[in-house]
């Protein structure tokens, strides 16, 4: 069977990806993200819904680098 | 013209021409022109086809600044039939000056005349610039 | 045979560049061995000393203008290109981002910063700064070549203010940044340089380098050395560097009444004047004068002044009357410097490197001849 073939959907949930729908959550550190609208920080752990905790807005922004960039002036 | 940033020595020494694996090191550095000119390189190179009295002289990192006015003050030397200077591509740092000269001198000489002349000119220029400025401060406090 | 001596007529009819309605002529400089049959035109310190002069007509800090006369074309741009790209300047070459969440980006946030002019102690930045050749020293000793600078900004609201303030300004703290929020930070022996008075400061202390909103924050590093102009402009010492040539006007032909009032309006203020035709110039035969005593006539008063606009070559009634022109040797130059050099230094600077220039290169033929 070639690789690009169509493969039927299975049931079983690929970790990861499928997680979150299935409520299968893997616990691991939770990242801070900037809501796009209030600009609230919202902390979320992997499987968590990708939402706003404050205004229910659904599009997040990843913070800044913590590390020095250099750059030249010119 | 200042580099950017100084090459280290070994760097330099492999791009450098044929023709300078003669050259003796370098002059003591002159402590008031630290920062304007590379001193443990020899910028000036005769091209081929070169006779006494007649030579092209290449200058790395040299432009119009000084070639048009070394130029001029060659071109003031009554032995001198012709002189002028070229930059041959714009994206390469190099001033190429020709010159030739009628019989009993030699175009070096001429060159080296020609640096002896710009540094008078400069001499006089900035004494009388001084001594303007001297009079200016008078005129403007009277 | 002596050499022959062109009478000064002559001489001065030589200096002069035509200026036509369309075309110019006698560009090119002729004072050149050869040009002229028997004449001694080789180059002569004495002669040229003699021949030479300076006249400043303004000299503060930030901005000259000097003529300088009886001097090749070749060697006056010589000055002003060196001028421009060859004299050293301090400007910050290298920013280290630690936190920018303002809306302007890391890259250009850091060019504009690059472009900032820095002013300081004169001794400090010019003798004791050195051009950045730190190879091969010891790592720790860098104070006489890198000047440290610091921008720590947050923007916050300013809860002083008015309920609905509109102005951002007032609204919040730090809402704008500007080139006097950079703070120098002195190390090693640049403490001895710049204190007090002489600290290393930006020249124009209310450059506008971003704009924030609350919340947001720049925390940048910024290390600044010595570079020249050719490397980048940033590094240019003079805000211009530029010269024009001494422009002539001669009336050829009395310009009288209203023509020489309408002559007077083709240049710019100051460089024609109205004179009254007196008795005797009216009596003279042949001026062109006779019959027109008490009558107005247009007299050159100020040259200088004059743009070389051309527009009295546009009309019909000044024909053959006047001849435009400009003095190929009279250079009047204009120096405007950033800060960080007195602009009259800037120009016995640009003769130093000149100078330093032929010796370098006289010691290099030597050496390559040997």
């Amino acid at each position: 069977m070639s690789r690009e073939a169509y493969q039927v959907p299975t049931a079983v949930p690929t970790p990861g990806r499928d997680s979150f729908q299935t409520g299968l959550s893997v616990e691991g550190p939770a990242i801070n993200y900037l809501c796009g609208d209030c600009n609230a920080k919202v902390p979320l752990k992997r499987g968590d819904p990708i939402r706003c905790k404050e205004c229910g807005h659904r599009v997040l922004y990843k913070e800044r680098t913590k590390r020095m960039v250099q750059f030249e002036a010119r | 013209m200042p580099p950017k940033k100084r090459v280290p020595a070994a760097a330099t020494a492999q791009e450098e021409d044929v023709s300078m694996a003669d050259a003796s090191p370098a002059p003591a550095a002159s402590p008031e022109l630290d920062y304007d000119i590379e001193i443990d390189d020899q910028r000036i190179r005769i091209l081929p086809g070169a006779s006494d009295t007649a030579a092209s002289f290449e200058f790395k990192k040299e432009d119009h600044t000084l070639g048009n006015a070394l130029r001029y003050i060659i071109m003031k030397n009554p032995d001198v039939e012709f002189c002028g200077y070229s930059i041959p591509h714009p994206s390469e740092e190099l001033m190429n000056i020709r010159i030739q000269t009628y019989e009993g001198t030699t175009a070096v000489d001429a060159l080296e005349k020609g640096f002896s002349d710009l540094m008078d000119l400069c001499d006089v220029v900035s004494e009388k610039f001084q001594e303007e400025r001297l009079n200016f401060i008078d005129q403007m406090k009277a | 045979m002596a050499p022959y001596q062109p009478s000064q007529t002559e001489l001065d009819r030589r200096k002069i560049v035509g200026i036509n309605a369309e075309t110019v002529t006698d560009v090119s400089s002729t004072d050149y061995p050869g040009h002229y049959p028997g004449e001694d035109q080789s180059w002569d310190k004495y002669k040229f000393e003699d021949n030479f002069s300076v006249k400043i007509y303004k000299n503060e800090p930030m901005e000259s203008s000097f003529s300088l006369i009886g001097i090749d074309a070749a060697v006056a741009n010589a000055f002003r290109r060196i001028m421009i790209a060859e004299i050293p300047s301090l400007a910050i070459e290298t920013v280290f981002v630690n936190n920018n969440t303002s809306i302007i980006q890391d890259e250009v946030l850091s060019a504009r910063l690059g472009l900032v002019p820095f002013k300081g102690s004169k001794q400090g930045l010019l003798e004791f700064l050195k051009w950045n050749d730190s190879e091969g020293e010891e790592r720790n000793d860098v104070d006489h070549n890198t000047v440290l600078l610091e921008l720590k900004i947050k923007c916050t609201r300013n809860e002083a203010a008015a309920k609905g303030e509109t102005d951002p300004l007032k609204a919040y703290h730090n809402a704008h940044v500007y080139a006097k929020d950079i703070v120098f930070k002195p190390y090693g022996r640049q403490r001895n340089y710049f204190s007090g008075e002489d600290v290393i400061r930006p020249t124009n202390p209310d450059i506008l380098i971003a704009k924030l909103r609350p919340g947001q924050e720049i925390d940048v590093e910024m290390h600044a050395i010595k570079g020249v102009g050719s490397d980048h402009a940033k590094y240019s010492p003079v805000a211009t560097a530029s010269y024009r040539l001494l422009p002539t006007i001669s009336i050829l032909k009395p310009i009288l009444g209203k023509d020489a009032e309408k002559f007077a309006r083709c240049f710019p203020k100051g460089v024609i004047g109205l004179e009254t035709v007196t008795k005797k110039e009216a009596a003279k035969k042949g001026s062109g004068y006779e019959g027109h005593e008490g009558e107005k006539k247009a007299v050159v008063k100020d040259a200088m002044k004059d743009t070389v606009s051309r527009e009295c070559l546009r009309h019909e009634e000044f024909e053959g009357k006047v001849k435009l022109g400009r003095v190929r040797d009279h250079f009047i130059f204009s120096v405007e410097s950033v800060g960080q050099w007195d602009s009259d230094e800037l120009f016995l600077e640009s003769v130093k490197i000149l100078k330093g220039k032929c010796e370098v290169l006289k010691k290099s033929l030597t050496n390559m001849v040997r």
